[in-house]
């Protein structure tokens, strides 16, 4: 990428000093959220007042003789008061990590979360609960209802042309389409073309960024010596600066102090270039001209 | 023809806040630049040609309240004014440049005159197109919605208060540029979970947007898929997503967008002309980067130079063959639907309105074509708003939509992955902080009262759900990631200063002309009830 950290351009002013953020806030706090219908994410800390709590309840050998743990409760159509879960299972997290990617392993369920320790023993430890959450659902419901229903074979045909295989097509899908296409001409582009290449590392958040230079396949050098030579022709000149010029009958546009200066493609052959000016009260016009001959040999 | 059902095209409308008064010039803006260029004077000016033709439209949009701030912003405002400015000024020379070159020629008018255009429409508004746009909401041909405050994604929010909060931010500001209630909002990123229709009711919202599965899931089954709208118990309805609209223009084997005749979007001038000649229309730093001046056409499966001149007239056809196919396909979907149905079909098509014209050059020419094909083919299916139906047909199935989100795979993995699941962590506390500071705080005046307004803002900033995106599609990550960073850190800064007593005047009054969105914010809406 071309432009680092901070984007700023012609840096007048010194960026405020920033300290970045905190790993935590000293808080002893474990918070669930849905990822999709079958996994959860959970972040959490526990603050050294706490840990110094657990050493003195349990033992400073509390920590080496037990197992750091997420213990997920199916709270389904319950009121979940810790200990009437429909069940639960356990995951092993590493001592020093701070989050957690959880499969539930069922669809449409709801769920809480405790952080704790799992001792030897067996004794389960809790240092925080969780919020709680009801997942996404997955699937058509089964439930019908009576006034609203639908022969099935008919729900069948909606369904399907619903799509219900098909989600997501969103700007992310841009971003994807439009990075594919690019690394398409990427791969299809000879490496003597690339100073046409565009980089595109300003253009939009779904945008694809790429330099120039990744368009150079590095390995693939080309040993035919070469020549490329074109002409393109500048006119400039001053003229009162209340005047309209024209070039060709074409508008020109002139600076504050009348100056112009335009520049344009020439071809091969023989051409007549005209400057008229006008003054502003159209009175007084004054003209010349250029005959140009080009002939590429 | 007689009628077999309905239509509804809804567009997103959504930048994040990029405002740097700090820099003269600064990048990431180039991004509102360049999509009031490309989309919103083009689709607005598509709208309005609809009115002086006398063409039927009916047309839902979404203007984010942080793009509407944006649009509203006087030093954004004049900003766009001078970078407009320097495009006419570059086009008139190209004029000037390809006299002598005929293919390239039509190309450098085009522009010229779109730019002209633009800045036609721009002086018509005085620098705010809003108000065009609230014009035709006004002469009722275009529902603009309102979204999530800063397009904060409202399933990862742990907080309750500060959901809502999105919710209330975003129509007080509505009203502020709208001149009156939202009717409809596009929940950021289409993304809904249980209980956030409870926020829409208290705010008067009769209905949102949903992908595909968020109905299809519901429960009870939904009679119709996704052809008729469901309403939450609490009576706000909810419209959901027709694939085969979406794939027709997304999809990128048989899409409208990639054809041959439209415009090549990553062949730009600004890399193809000398440096000298180019030099003055870059970024101050002189690197060559888009300027939005493209020459070429897409050609085929070719090499970037071997991309052959764009030709207006042929991308005009092609716009127009393929406006008239998707009319006759959704013909002959809506027959087909009102057959299994028994009743009329509402087809809704929801698109990023940044697709039409920054990516696809040629896609507000396309929505211009659509609607005029339906009227001179006189169509058997007609445009509608969401609102529009509800007043026609108010009798509709009660369910509970399904959690959803219009991200790849359908749920929120975009936004919570291991490249942006570390920020969740800071928004979840300093949402909860926000409400801590706000519900102990109830009636603060002076210094204090701006400090926690200022909060709310920094709160809301941080959230909007396109620095997540970001570090999940990997371009401008750094950019990003200082965002969330920087609003976070400005946020802790002024709670623990509110909650000392000794908020820094100075510190403060930079933030405030700086991060300065939402300006009659009142954090109360964080007092927790």
């Amino acid at each position: 990428m071309s432009e680092k950290l901070s984007s700023k351009i012609g840096n007048q002013e010194k960026p405020v000093n920033k300290t970045g953020l905190p790993l935590d806030y000293g808080d002893t706090k474990i918070t669930i959220l849905p990822r999709d219908p079958i996994c959860i994410f959970a972040y959490w800390s526990i603050s050294n007042e706490y840990i110094d709590k657990l050493k003195q309840q349990y033992g400073e050998s509390v920590f080496a003789d037990s197992k750091l743990v997420i213990r997920v409760y199916d709270t389904t159509d319950i009121s979940f008061d810790g200990s009437n879960a429909n069940r639960y299972f356990d995951v092993f997290v590493t001592p020093k990590s701070n989050s957690w990617y959880i499969n539930v392993g069922e669809f449409n369920r709801c769920w809480c979360a405790d952080l704790g320790y799992l001792t030897k023993d067996g004794k389960f430890i809790s240092v925080a609960r969780s919020n709680k959450v009801s997942m996404p659902r997955y699937g058509v419901s089964n439930i019908t209802d009576e006034q609203w229903a639908l022969l099935q074979i008919e729900f069948e045909k909606l369904l399907k042309i619903s799509g219900v295989n098909q989600v997501g097509m969103s700007s992310f899908d841009i971003a994807k389409l439009m990075r594919e296409r690019w690394e398409e001409i990427v791969s299809i582009s000879l490496p003597s073309s690339h100073s046409h290449i565009s980089s595109s590392s300003s253009s939009f958040k779904t945008h694809p960024s790429y330099t120039p230079e990744n368009t150079q396949m590095s390995e693939n050098k080309e040993k035919s010596f070469w020549l490329r030579a074109d002409t393109e022709i500048i006119i400039n000149g001053a003229t009162e600066p209340d005047a309209t010029l024209t070039l060709k009958g074409q508008p020109i546009r002139l600076s504050a102090d009348g100056s112009f200066s335009v520049r344009f493609y020439l071809p091969n052959g023989e051409d007549k270039y005209t400057i008229e000016a006008v003054s502003s009260d159209g009175t007084m016009k004054k003209n010349i001209t250029f005959e140009v001959k080009k002939d590429t040999k | 023809m007689n009628n077999k059902g309905y239509w509804c095209l809804q567009l997103h409308a959504h930048l994040p806040f990029v405002r740097h008064p700090n820099y003269p010039d600064f990048l990431e803006e180039d991004w509102l630049y360049e999509a009031i260029t490309e989309t919103y004077i083009p689709l607005l000016s598509v709208f309005e040609n609809f009115i002086r033709d006398n063409i039927n439209f009916a047309v839902t949009m979404t203007i984010t309240p942080s793009l509407a701030n944006m649009l509203a912003d006087p030093l954004l405002q004049s900003r766009y004014y001078a970078k407009l400015n320097k495009l006419i000024e570059l086009s008139e020379k190209e004029v000037i440049r390809t006299i002598n070159l005929p293919e390239y020629h039509s190309v450098a008018l085009m522009y010229e005159q779109n730019f002209k255009n633009c800045r036609r429409i721009w002086e018509k508004y005085h620098g705010n197109i809003l108000t065009g746009f609230k014009n035709l909401q006004d002469a009722g041909k275009l529902e603009i919605i309102t979204c999530c405050a800063t397009h904060g994604f409202l399933p990862l929010m742990t907080n309750e208060t500060a959901q809502r909060a999105q919710i209330q931010v975003a129509v007080k500001d509505y009203e502020k540029h709208f001149g009156r209630k939202p009717n409809g909002i596009w929940l950021a990123e289409c993304a809904y979970t249980y209980g956030v229709e409870k926020f829409l009711k208290e705010a008067q919202i009769r209905f949102f947007f949903l992908e595909s599965h968020g109905i299809l899931y519901a429960t009870p089954r939904p009679k119709y898929g996704v052809f008729a709208p469901i309403y939450c118990k609490n009576g706000v309805a909810a419209f959901s997503r027709d694939m085969e609209t979406a794939h027709q223009v997304w999809s990128a084997e048989c899409g409208y967008p990639g054809d041959v005749d439209y415009r090549e979007f990553y062949r730009d001038l600004a890399y193809d002309l000398d440096y000298d000649y180019i030099r003055p229309y870059l970024h101050s730093d002189g690197v060559r980067r888009n300027i939005g001046v493209k020459y070429c056409r897409i050609t085929g499966k070719v090499p970037l130079n071997e991309k052959q001149p764009y030709n207006p007239e042929w991308a005009n056809n092609k716009a127009k063959m393929h406006a008239e196919n998707f009319v006759f396909n959704r013909t002959k979907q809506i027959e087909h639907l009102q057959g299994i149905m028994q009743k009329e079909p509402l087809v809704v098509s929801m698109y990023d309105a940044e697709l039409f014209g920054h990516w696809w050059f040629e896609g507000p020419n396309f929505i211009n074509h659509i609607f005029r094909t339906m009227q001179e083919s006189n169509a058997s299916f007609k445009p509608m708003t969401p609102v529009q139906y509800l007043d026609k047909f108010p009798v509709n199935q009660v369910c509970q939509p399904s959690p959803s989100s219009w991200g790849d795979e359908g749920y929120y993995k975009v936004w919570l992955n291991p490249k942006n699941d570390w920020i969740y962590k800071h928004l979840n506390m300093a949402a909860d902080r926000m409400v801590e500071i706000a519900t102990s705080n109830q009636s603060a005046d002076g210094i204090k009262l701006r400090a926690l307004n200022q909060a709310a803002r920094e709160l809301l900033l941080a959230q909007s759900s396109d620095w997540a995106f970001i570090m999940t599609t990997g371009t401008m990550v750094e950019y990003a990631e200082k965002r969330t960073k920087e609003h976070i850190y400005n946020f802790t800064t002024l709670y623990n200063q509110i909650k000392n007593n000794s908020v820094d005047e100075s510190f403060l009054s930079n933030l405030e002309y700086t991060n300065n969105i939402f300006s009659d914010i009142d954090y109360k809406v964080y007092i927790n009830k």
